[in-house]
């Protein structure tokens, strides 16, 4: 009996039951993928069908409807300039966290860690506040005109500081010391030091830390729902949650999925190029 | 460790910023010298912008407030009386804590049994790959994508119109929370089996051998090899899943969408999504009692990670 479950019954399930997940997975992807080349009506009478014929109109149609172009290139700016500005600010941070025997150093790395667990939630209406100060501020006094998506790309970028600066922290811990020792021994200076010796050294770690971000910055959308709220200044998660609002008018199923797909297949891509490195990223610093 | 040898003979340059420090006679190394400049940007930005802002988030979740140009006028804990009155807000707490919890079980039982067979079945990287992509994915295009299959007239409905069940409205006040928390589960439990798995690659397989010499089945040696030694990373898993939990947002804003997304059903809604209405959901913002359902959300994941430290605690289990 205790054979029978424990060896043979709950292992079996289990198994099954993990290949059906798979499946259920790798269908969705492509569903959606094929569902976003059918004609409006298609996708609606016959979901699980080939499409009939190709309509790539419905990209254009989606890439028109609900600003997705402005949301493309917002998304794609704010991710790119925003995971760049975080690694550019973690990296050095966490280098000398981890490298100095400074009493302070300890205690900054605790303080940095303790971001991890304030919920965004807690300064939801602090950033409401700041975004609409700063942006009449600088419309009445400063230069006279004030872009929001500013706003949205500072506080994203500085609410990944803390998960950042944690994991290269423990990241540059295990770095050989007598790297940097060589380049001082040169006569480096420290940022010189930093740039020409440490970073490639430190390249893998730094690099997972700017893929992760890229992912998550890219699919954010509380800030950018509470931050951004006009057309011209969404990004595409919120773009997408307004072509879907809009759907019971406009019935267009179609480009809703070529919206589904631009939002989600550069992610896909991205990690079917680099799909070890993300999973380790996530599960490092933390697992150890 | 003989860094004194290695110093470079720029140390003959301005003593170290800041006084964080030894005798100051030994020269410092380069590194030493570049702490202040290499970590204020960072310190900066993250006090200035995330930690100031969340005690002014105290401050106002003790006032009355309708934003930047109007007055603040001082009101205690009356915005925290008032939620604990408003039937939206209780509700929503419930539903964060059926979520954390029931939500929570669901992972990590899914998780456990994965680890049992991922450990040697066919395909396991394959598999821990695939069911980890929904961690990648916009939550937002997945609600969408499985709204619209979940739909009145959608294809489960028909499909289930087929085999003569009739269709049910999935995405109807009343069931729609079931189905956000099942939508979490599918796509939160591969970022755990990915964690745990992690730490069980490292278990010597002797020890499974030798489990096996001894006839136990593949549960007790899951029950009596593989979580003891994974123990520690299960308990910061609790953690994280904790505190993502708590915070859960976009699932719900994606799940119910067809109509206005700023007002889910209130049978759907958590703290976080409460909080979003309150604020997003036009009229006059009440500043203050958005403010306090942060800082609820913030005390009850601050008890909660106390609490779950305290329940996986025990003697760490290594191998000798």
């Amino acid at each position: 009996m205790r054979r029978l479950f424990g060896d043979i019954l709950v292992p079996r399930a289990t198994t099954v039951a993990l290949w059906a997940w798979v499946v259920f997975n790798l269908a969705l992807v492509a569903w959606v993928g094929l569902q976003s080349l059918k004609d409006s009506g298609q996708v609606w009478l016959s979901p699980f069908a080939l499409p009939d014929t190709v309509e790539w109109g419905n990209y254009s149609a989606a890439w028109k409807a609900a600003g997705f172009s402005a949301a493309a290139l917002n998304s794609t700016v704010l991710t790119l300039v925003g995971s760049l500005l975080i690694v550019a600010l973690s990296a050095p941070a966490a280098y000398v966290l981890a490298r100095s025997d400074r009493r302070a150093a300890g205690r900054l790395t605790g303080y940095f860690a303790m971001g991890l667990s304030i919920p965004v939630q807690t300064i939801v209406i602090p950033i409401i506040v700041i975004k609409l100060s700063v942006s009449t501020f600088m419309i009445d006094w400063v230069t006279g005109w004030w872009d929001n998506r500013i706003t949205l790309l500072v506080f994203q970028v500085v609410l990944s500081l803390p998960f950042a600066v944690f994991v290269l922290t423990g990241y540059m811990r295990s770095l050989p010391h007598e790297i940097e020792e060589a380049a001082e021994l040169d006569g480096a200076g420290p940022l010189r030091a930093f740039v020409q010796v440490v970073l490639p050294v430190a390249k893998p770690g730094v690099m997972t830390v700017l893929i992760l971000n890229v992912i998550g910055l890219w699919n954010e959308t509380l800030l950018a729902l509470l931050i951004t709220p006009t057309p011209e200044e969404r990004t595409l998660p919120a773009a997408l949650l307004s072509l879907y609002g809009s759907m019971q008018y406009s019935s267009d199923w179609g480009a809703l999925f070529a919206g589904i797909v631009i939002l989600v297949y550069p992610m896909i891509v991205l990690y079917l190029w680099l799909g070890r490195r993300i999973v380790e990223g996530m599960t490092a610093g933390i697992g150890k | 460790m003989g860094t004194a040898t290695l110093t470079p003979p720029a140390t003959a340059a301005p003593p170290a910023a800041g006084k964080a420090g030894r005798t100051g006679k030994r020269p410092r190394p380069a590194r030493e010298r570049a702490f202040w400049p290499f970590l204020l940007p960072a310190l900066i930005a993250y006090s200035a912008l995330f930690v100031l802002p969340s005690l002014f988030g105290f401050w106002v979740s003790f006032n009355k407030w309708a934003g930047p140009g109007s007055a603040m006028t001082w009101n205690g804990l009356g915005n925290y009386l008032e939620l604990t009155r408003s039937e939206a807000f209780r509700t929503a707490f419930v539903n964060t804590f059926v979520l954390a919890f029931g939500g929570g079980v669901l992972v990590f039982a899914f998780t456990f049994l994965s680890m049992m067979v991922l450990r040697q079945v066919k395909g396991r990287a394959f598999i821990r790959s695939v069911i980890f992509l929904p961690m990648i994915i916009s939550v937002i295009a997945v609600g969408v994508a499985i709204g619209f299959l979940l739909n009145p007239d959608g294809a489960v409905n028909t499909v289930l119109g087929w085999i003569g069940i009739e269709g049910r409205p999935w995405l109807g006040p009343d069931m729609v929370f079931k189905c956000i928390v099942a939508g979490l589960v599918w796509s939160s439990t591969g970022f755990y089996v990915a964690l745990m798995m992690s730490a069980a690659d490292s278990i010597p397989p002797y020890l499974y051998e030798d489990a096996k010499l001894v006839g136990a089945t593949k549960w007790e040696q899951f029950r009596h090899i593989t979580l003891p030694l994974t123990w520690d990373v299960f308990a910061v898993s609790a953690v994280l899943w904790v505190v993502n939990s708590l915070k859960v947002f976009e699932i719900v804003i994606a799940f119910t969408t067809a109509g206005t997304p700023a007002s889910p059903p209130i049978q759907a809604r958590t703290v976080a999504v409460q909080q979003y209405a309150s604020v997003a959901g036009g009229g006059v913002p009440e500043l203050g009692s958005g403010a306090a359902m942060g800082v609820v959300i913030l005390i009850v994941t601050t008890v909660l990670i106390v609490l779950t430290r305290r329940v996986t605690r025990r003697e760490r289990v290594e191998l000798s």
